[in-house]
């Protein structure tokens, strides 16, 4: 009897087995070049042949708002032009997406679309779909449209998805605060900038004004802050050779920098302030409830660490591009480093044709406008910068010192690599642990050999 | 054929369900097989087939969710494997074990603030569970409250919520615990001195372990060369490369339900004679605890410090909930698991990140064995 059962159990397993769809070949053994760069892929407009497929996206951190509008307006027309096919989206969030990301590339399955940052155009190129043939020029003329943000988007130089939107970091300083003249426009400027405007509580050693508060207000040695700085000195990343350049001048002036400001501000290791208390909204706006400011005079960082654009503080606070320090650098220009959100088809994908198909969609003049104005950023392509871009002075502002002083945070090889190294060096910095000197030299040496 | 996702589920639901049957009636079969194969009796066969029917679904499970990965891990550690890169493994001997152990400073720091928070955490861990099991073992009101009080940070866990309370509480100017150091040291005033003290004292210790890691000690002649710290000093627990650790060591600390829980159990089973008889020769609280119940919790000691050293080991949650986006200061507390998971799945660089997690099991192993082989020197079993 049990012989039987056992018989008939593993009959009925493999009947199912057998009726189980087929599982979609290999990512590469249909290859994206298998597509003609001149053949005009499927459009909305051209319903394909009747299928049934799950075109997946994951995004990260958007607006309720956002998703409402992809789930309300764009998901439906897309699925009304493309019978068969049903658009999926994962909410997921910037705190973990890497353990999820890397789960996805390992298993060669997951999202057709997902969301990337700025830097990670080189960390995941490899395993990203060459989009060229999809939305490339020739395919889609609207390619055009878009920014320098179109960089990040990039890898081997090749399209890979497109950029959502630009959020360069301005220097924001509040006018009616800050003692000394604004803004600082050398390193000695801020450091004295940093001195006067700082402001101690001496009964419990904590901080109760902070004069700069750039990416990492506890630290001030965050590595993106490190290469804002690096960028206006007209610092390069890579020699002609390839090799880092971070045993140039540029470097040691900049560490010297971060750490001239670090003390400026905390004072000497071995004695060191408390943090500013956490509070509520931006560092550089006034608490509603209470009529108290915040604690920082200045705020080195994106639009959205700044106040919401109805808060009366605006009419206090002034925008700047970070200046350098021509006293010294006289290559040095003012820079905002504009970082960016993208969307990435992994080549993984089977669905290749449909993701970019909704991406062209989802990325319209009007729809890369909506995409935006729920979080008040600025759109990646430019003939979308209209409507609550110009209306608001502050965007319009931030939106022309963009294009003006923009440099994009990319094209950083190793960037996991490097973010790693650099924040281990320059956190001993800040302990003193290791000079300048040697903050520079450990990742010249370190950044050496994991790019080899 | 539909390609429903919700009808693909179903369909791998019911595959796993009759994979486990068929696997397990196979296992069964299989056992059988063999012991008829060994001349076993009929009834020793039957038997045999019956228990490896019902123990074979974990059996399986172990199979594919431990020994295949395992194998795979193991295999990974001799090779240049990065599960971006869309390329197969590429076999490199033992480069990545050579790399760890002779150049890569990053794993070597990662060791020593692995054992800077084993040999302070640890101790601290137990030392506590055990107060706390001593006072809620005494029959008063309210007991069962303090017990699930001082449980539930295991229950806990390290989620969002308790990291935000933590941030919040160990904020150098306005958290909770400075505000009491600061209001204690105000209303008592040698308390001020003592809190100095220590502050003095562990800076001094932790930029030791610092100059450990980098191989200077620059800091440390710093805080020697700053003296006795100022009046209004308090710790900068989420601050300072000089605190990461010791905040670190207040969650492990704070996490010590489950052994209170294991202290209480051990107390609980020493017979009430032995005390009644130590009353009755006139023994005092401490010489009840010193003579009667440390030895014979000894055997509970011993089981929380294997667990103990095992998990602090392999400590990754806290350093992960405090730390993560607080990068400068990951390189003064990240430990041996912490950077496994940073070469591992920030970096993919998963043939290293194999390599260091066969090197942290070795380790583990050693030290459990040393464990075990000093027991005997120090753990009472008279009574058991």
């Amino acid at each position: 009897m049990r012989t039987k059962l056992f018989v008939l159990l593993v009959l009925v397993s493999v009947v199912f087995s057998a009726c189980a769809p087929a599982t979609p070949g290999p990512a590469t053994a249909v290859p994206a070049t298998a597509v003609p760069a001149t053949a005009v892929p499927a459009t909305a407009t051209q319903p394909p042949e009747a299928q049934s497929v799950t075109l997946k996206i994951y995004l990260l951190d958007y607006t309720p708002d956002t998703i409402a509008w992809l789930k309300s307006d764009i998901n439906p027309a897309f699925e009304a032009a493309n019978p068969g096919v049903t658009v999926e989206i994962t909410e997921g969030s910037w705190s973990g997406w890497d353990t999820t990301f890397a789960g996805f590339f390992a298993a060669g399955a997951g999202p057709d679309i997902i969301n990337l940052g700025s830097e990670m155009n080189t960390l995941y190129g490899k395993s990203l779909a060459d989009m060229d043939p999809y939305l490339g020029e020739a395919a889609w003329p609207d390619i055009t449209n878009f920014g320098p943000a179109l960089e990040n988007a990039k890898y081997d130089g090749k399209l890979r998805g497109l950029p959502i939107f630009t959020a360069p970091r301005y220097v924001f300083c509040r006018t009616d605060l800050a003692v000394g003249s604004l803004p600082p426009k050398s390193f000695a400027d801020w450091v004295t900038f940093a001195k006067a405007n700082t402001k101690i509580d001496a009964a419990t050693n904590s901080l109760t004004q902070q004069a700069l508060v750039p990416v990492d207000a506890g630290s001030m040695a965050d590595w993106q802050w490190w290469l804002l700085v690096f960028y206006s000195l007209d610092g390069q990343l890579y020699k002609a050779d390839g090799t880092p350049n971070f045993d140039s001048p540029e470097a040691l002036a900049t560490t010297q920098f971060l750490l001239d400001m670090r003390q400026a501000t905390y004072g000497p290791a071995a004695d060191a302030v408390a943090n500013l208390p956490a509070g509520q909204g931006s560092v550089i706006d006034v608490n509603a409830d209470t009529g108290q400011n915040n604690g920082a005079v200045c705020l080195a960082h994106s639009g959205w660490a700044a106040p919401a654009f109805t808060q009366p503080i605006w009419s206090k606070v002034s925008i700047e591009p970070f200046y350098g320090d021509p006293a010294n650098f006289p290559n040095s220009k003012p820079v905002v480093l504009a970082f960016n959100d993208w969307l990435a088809v992994a080549d993984y994908s089977p669905n290749k044709q449909l993701a970019a198909d909704w991406l062209k969609m989802a990325f319209t003049k009007e729809a890369n406008n909506k995409w935006n104005s729920t979080m008040s950023l600025i759109p990646a392509r430019n003939d979308s910068q209209f409507g609550y871009v110009t209306d608001s002075p502050q965007l319009k502002l931030e939106a022309e010192l963009a294009s003006q002083y923009g440099v994009g945070f990319a094209g950083i090889l190793e960037a996991a690599k490097l973010s790693v190294i650099m924040q281990e060096a320059l956190g001993k910095l800040i302990t003193e642990e290791l000079t300048p000197a040697e903050v520079v030299a450990q990742i010249q040496e370190q950044y050496s050999a994991a790019l080899k | 054929m539909t390609t429903n996702p919700y009808i693909d589920v179903l369909y791998n639901s019911i595959f796993t369900v009759l994979f486990i049957v068929a696997t397990s009636f196979g296992l069964g079969y299989l056992a059988r097989l063999i012991a008829r194969w060994v001349g076993a009796s009929k009834r020793k066969q039957e038997d045999t087939f019956a228990g490896y029917l019902f123990a074979a679904p974990w059996i399986v499970g172990f199979l594919i969710f431990v020994i295949i990965p395992l194998g795979y891990s193991l295999y990974w550690s001799f090779t240049d494997y990065r599960v971006t890169d869309n390329t197969p493994p590429n076999w490199i001997g033992l480069d990545n074990y050579a790399q760890l152990i002779l150049k890569d400073t990053g794993f070597r720091a990662s060791i020593v603030n692995t054992l800077f928070l084993t040999a302070i955490g640890l101790p601290f861990m137990i030392a506590v569970a055990l107060f706390l099991a001593v006072l809620l073992n005494q029959k008063s009101r309210g007991e069962r409250i303090f017990r699930m009080a001082f449980y539930l940070p295991v229950i806990l866990g390290f989620n969002t919520a308790v990291l935000l309370c933590w941030r919040l509480m160990l904020n150098g100017g306005t958290g909770i615990i400075n505000q009491l150091i600061r209001a204690i040291s105000k209303a008592f005033p040698p308390f001020s001195y003592l809190n100095r003290a220590v502050i003095f004292i562990q800076e001094l210790i932790s930029a030791f372990f610092l100059g450990i890691s980098n191989g200077k000690f620059t800091l440390l002649n710093r805080i020697w060369a700053a003296g006795f710290p100022a009046a209004n000093r308090v710790p900068m627990w989420v601050e300072s490369p000089l605190w990461s650790k010791m905040s670190v060591v207040l969650l492990m600390v704070w996490g010590c339900g489950a052994m209170m829980l294991i202290f209480l159990a051990g107390l609980n089973n020493i017979p009430r004679e032995l005390h009644d008889a130590a009353e009755v020769d006139g023994a005092n609280g401490w010489q009840h605890f010193w003579k009667i119940s440390f030895p014979l919790l000894t055997p509970y000691v011993f089981y929380n410090m294997v667990v103990g050293l095992i998990a602090c080991l392999q400590i990754f949650e806290p350093i992960y909930v405090l730390y993560r986006d607080n990068q400068p200061l990951v390189s003064s507390v990240i430990s041996m698991v912490y950077y496994l998971w940073q070469a591992s799945f920030r970096q993919f660089e998963i043939g290293y990140g194999s390599a260091i997690s066969w090197l942290i099991l070795l380790l583990i192993l050693a030290v459990t064995a040393i464990q075990f082989m000093m027991q005997k020197r120090w753990v009472n079993y008279d009574l058991y």
